[in-house]
């Protein structure tokens, strides 16, 4: 599909939702899986992260999703399999110990859980864009949102003013000067030049907020978010399933015990009922997403 | 009742010897538009952070200031957040948040407004100022003039009475300033808000002023209608001129310059009306012109440009830089931006090198000194090619460059310790770096500076620091970024000087600029730069002669009778000729 190639990124329809929508979604999504050690709910979230972070970031998604989770698979199958030794099938010894099937089979759906955890995190970062960041910090107080909105003001200013301190001093003839101690003399001057214009104009700065009012008390925090219908719609939707999949994860039913015999899941009526409910859970972004796109092919 | 009354108003910094403002008093009506200009270091921001509660420096102070009939000190916080508008010079120091649309809604969140009204403000403030299309952008991807317009707006959002800019356009091009000026202007005359302005860029502002005031030495010399300022500063004869005259639009000098010395003046139904505008000032000549007779001279027939290209290339011995067939782009994807550039600069000229925002001006400084390395095409600087293994030669006495913003060269807390820095690999004894110091801080004018911290310097002395730095590398080639800007006209002519005494001793320097009052005047070449490339070249009178619009105001002026004519000077010289010559 053509959506996988470069990406849907912040254009994504659902990352145009309403924060409160794309936090609660991630709480759920992300919760439930760190509270779910079984095969059947870490293969469904599995797939749906990989769906999603590849409908978001398109194929450079596949790389550092590779990159990021592979190393984390192998260590952890690896130490599980070698240093915990409980479980009843003995597959062979190491050295003395015991090396069971229950503990490698275990060591895999931790892997699998902890890599899932990563690629939602990953389509976190994407759908959670800067501005919904401050949103939410801002909600809890003004003051968070604000700081956090200056830390993003400032990274970008701070590395512009650092390229043109590199710039005047190589004006100045002073990338020739030969020599490691000269060199570093260089970049220490460098920094501190940096660093006292930054104070300088941080002076500048506080004077601006301060003839704005800053400090009056009764600060409030301005947004450009509105919860439309839609928000709303997928908010319920969002919290039914994903209240019915908590539920699941308090009752113990979304784990599954490894030691010392692997205990299948009972796919009684609840069972089924909690696990559909995680399946859509986990699949309303893409569902919205691809409903977006089609949208804009008509 | 005046919307700001200051009442014998004295202050002095703490480790001060002289007071920074001696009893100043006057009155600004509601809705007036007020001017404020002076030397840099006169006293202009100490008076106008006096007018704003919270911005008020550390010092001892006399004297009042009342906002409305009451003190500003006892101002409620909230009338003085939202009433009183204060707009600095830095763009960029004065942004706080990282979005645009946030940065408008900053001083409302202060004063705690809920998102439905922030939300309707900040829409009407953005169609306002016509900021619409980048409401959603984050300010680092704005430009200088951009970034000051939302400074305004930031400030116009929270509804203020007085508005008070300090230097607001001095770190802004020429073409951005003006946008900015007319939107004040806009915001006086549609809005009723009362405007305190502080500026070196006169040209615009005196027709925009209901009034004007000159501050010299912490006093207020001058308090008037802008017209009448002239006769204030220009007194009967040179020497008798102040030197904020400098300082005033070219039509005002002439003017001042011209009825001294007996010219007659502009007779509007009878009466004496002095000229502000460029219209004005032709409409006066147009009338001396006609009482005398002289004619006019299509100015079309020259092209001015054309024939300068061939005589520039007559001259190549003794050229020091010679770029030839120059193609840079930054990116494989983005486009030329230099465009096979050919330009040669002669040993011990002083070369302007003009054009509007974003044409590679910058760039070509860049690619001259080595910090971008161009796809093809070859530099030659003083006969050695600019490529990585020549640097070393390159840097050492022979090519330097000041940057745009003086601070990327401080490092030092104290003036003379900066300078002292600039020979750290110089290998002098230290009487002689010493001597050379001294020398320095006396042609840069800054020796009463000398153990002040570089940052609390003024930006025109900083300017002038981190020239003085630059020259104590002792180059062959220098190359400048915009070196006047932020300056005040006094110190352009002090500049101006410097650099003529460096050319003369053999310095080339190579400017890039846009200011064109003072390319005009003191450069020996002027060349306008456009799409990659050098479209023409000449001498100041015949590039500005074959130009129509990119050209100074004394220019535009006379140059229906007298085409060559750059300078004020000459064409006051003129009109004063005309007439004398007919008597």
């Amino acid at each position: 599909m053509k959506i996988f190639k470069d990406g849907l990124g912040e254009g994504s329809t659902f990352a145009g939702y309403h924060p409160a929508v794309n936090l609660i979604f991630f709480i759920f999504a992300i919760g439930i899986t760190m509270f779910s050690m079984s095969p059947a709910f870490l293969a469904v979230t599995l797939v749906f992260s990989w769906v999603y972070s590849l409908m978001l970031s398109g194929r450079k998604a596949v790389k550092t999703n590779l990159l990021f989770t592979v190393p984390v698979i192998i260590i952890m199958a690896l130490i599980n399999t070698l240093f915990n030794h409980n479980g009843a099938t003995v597959l062979f010894y190491l050295a003395g110990n015991r090396i069971t099937l229950e503990a490698f089979i275990s060591g895999v759906v931790g892997a699998l859980l902890l890599s899932s955890v990563i690629i939602w995190f990953g389509c976190f970062n994407v759908i959670m864009s800067s501005d919904k960041l401050i949103y939410i910090f801002g909600k809890a107080a003004p003051v968070l949102g604000l700081t956090l909105s200056m830390v993003f003001r400032f990274i970008p200013l701070l590395k512009s003013r650092f390229k043109e301190i590199h710039l005047g001093q190589r004006c100045m003839g002073r990338h020739v000067e030969g020599g490691r101690m000269a060199r570093l003399r260089q970049s220490v001057k460098e920094v501190s030049i940096l660093i006292s214009w930054s104070l300088e104009a941080a002076i500048e700065t506080s004077d601006s907020m301060e003839a704005r009012g800053y400090g009056l008390p009764g600060r409030t925090s301005f947004h450009l978010f509105r919860m439309k219908p839609e928000d709303w719609k997928a908010l319920a939707a969002i919290g039914a399933t994903g209240l019915a999949g908590t539920a699941g994860c308090i009752m113990g039913r979304t784990s599954i015990n490894f030691y010392p015999q692997i205990v299948p899941m009972q796919w009684d009526a609840v069972m089924i009922v909690i696990f559909t409910a995680y399946c859509l859970l986990l699949s309303i972004p893409i569902i919205i997403d691809i409903t977006g796109e089609r949208k804009w092919q008509q | 009742m005046a919307a700001i009354e200051v009442k014998d108003l004295s202050f002095k910094y703490p480790a001060a010897e002289r007071k920074a403002l001696d009893q100043v008093s006057f009155e600004v009506e509601q809705s007036e538009f007020v001017v404020l200009c002076g030397k840099s270091g006169c006293g202009k921001s100490t008076l106008l952070r006096h007018l704003k509660k919270n911005l008020v420096p550390y010092g001892e102070v006399s004297g009042k200031v009342l906002y409305g009939g009451k003190e500003t000190g006892e101002l409620d916080d909230r009338v003085n957040a939202s009433q009183i508008g204060f707009v600095q010079q830095n763009p960029d120091n004065q942004l706080v948040t990282d979005k645009v649309w946030h940065e408008l809604a900053f001083g409302l969140e202060s004063l705690g407004l809920d998102n439905q009204s922030i939300k309707r403000r900040v829409a009407e403030m953005a169609s306002f100022f016509d900021i619409q299309t980048w409401f959603r952008k984050n300010v680092s991807e704005l430009s200088g003039g951009q970034k000051q317009l939302l400074n305004l707006a930031s400030v116009m959002v929270m509804q203020p009475k007085v508005l008070i800019l300090d230097e607001p356009t001095s770190q802004l091009d020429p073409i951005a300033a003006t946008e900015f000026l007319k939107t004040v202007y806009r915001i006086n005359r549609e809005l009723g808000t009362t405007v305190i302005i502080s500026e070196h860029r006169l040209e615009e502002l005196f027709t925009m002023a209901d009034k004007v005031m000159v501050m010299d030495k912490g006093r207020i010399i001058a308090c008037d209608e802008p017209w009448n300022i002239g006769r204030y500063l220009g007194g009967s004869s040179i020497e008798e001129r102040h030197p904020m005259f400098y300082g005033m639009p070219s039509v005002m000098k002439i003017y001042s310059a011209c009825r001294a010395a007996g010219v007659p003046g502009f007779m509007r139904k009878d009466r004496e009306f002095s000229p502000l505008t460029i219209r004005e000032g032709r409409l006066w000549l147009e009338q001396i012109a006609e009482a005398n007779n002289v004619p006019e001279v299509d100015s079309s027939i020259l092209h001015g440009g054309d024939k300068v290209r061939q005589n520039s290339t007559k001259n190549d011995a003794d050229e020091i830089i010679n770029i030839k067939n120059l193609w840079f782009r930054y990116n494989k994807d983005s486009g030329d931006v230099l465009r096979g550039l050919n330009v040669s600069v002669r040993r011990g000229e002083l070369f302007c090198l003009m054009g509007g925002n974003g044409v590679g001006k910058s760039t070509t400084l860049k690619a001259i000194s080595g910090n971008i390395t161009a796809q093809s095409g070859s530099i030659t600087v003083d006969g050695l090619k600019v490529k990585k293994d020549n640097f070393k030669e390159l840097f050492h006495n022979r090519l330097a460059m000041l940057p745009q913003n003086p601070q990327a060269l401080f490092t030092e807390i104290t003036v003379e310790e900066e300078l002292l820095e600039a020979l750290y690999y110089s290998g002098f004894s230290d009487e002689e770096k010493a001597g050379r110091i001294e020398e320095m801080l006396d042609r840069m004018e800054i020796s009463h500076l000398r153990k002040s911290h570089p940052y609390d310097l003024s930006g025109g002395e900083q300017q002038r620091l981190a020239l003085g730095k630059i020259l104590l590398l002792e180059p062959k080639i220098l190359l400048l970024d915009e070196p006047t800007k932020g300056l005040d006209p006094f110190f352009k002519i002090t500049l101006a000087q410097v650099l003529k005494k460096l050319t003369e001793d053999g310095v080339t320097i190579f400017m890039v600029s846009h200011d064109v009052e003072f390319c005009a005047e003191y450069a020996d070449r002027c060349a306008m730069f456009f799409d990659g490339d050098i479209v023409s070249v000449g001498s100041p009178k015949e590039f500005f002669a074959g130009n129509n619009f990119y050209t100074t105001s004394a220019n535009r002026i006379a140059r229906k009778w007298l085409p060559e004519a750059v300078t004020w000077e000459e064409v006051a010289a003129w009109a004063e000729q005309v007439t004398t010559g007919s008597n």
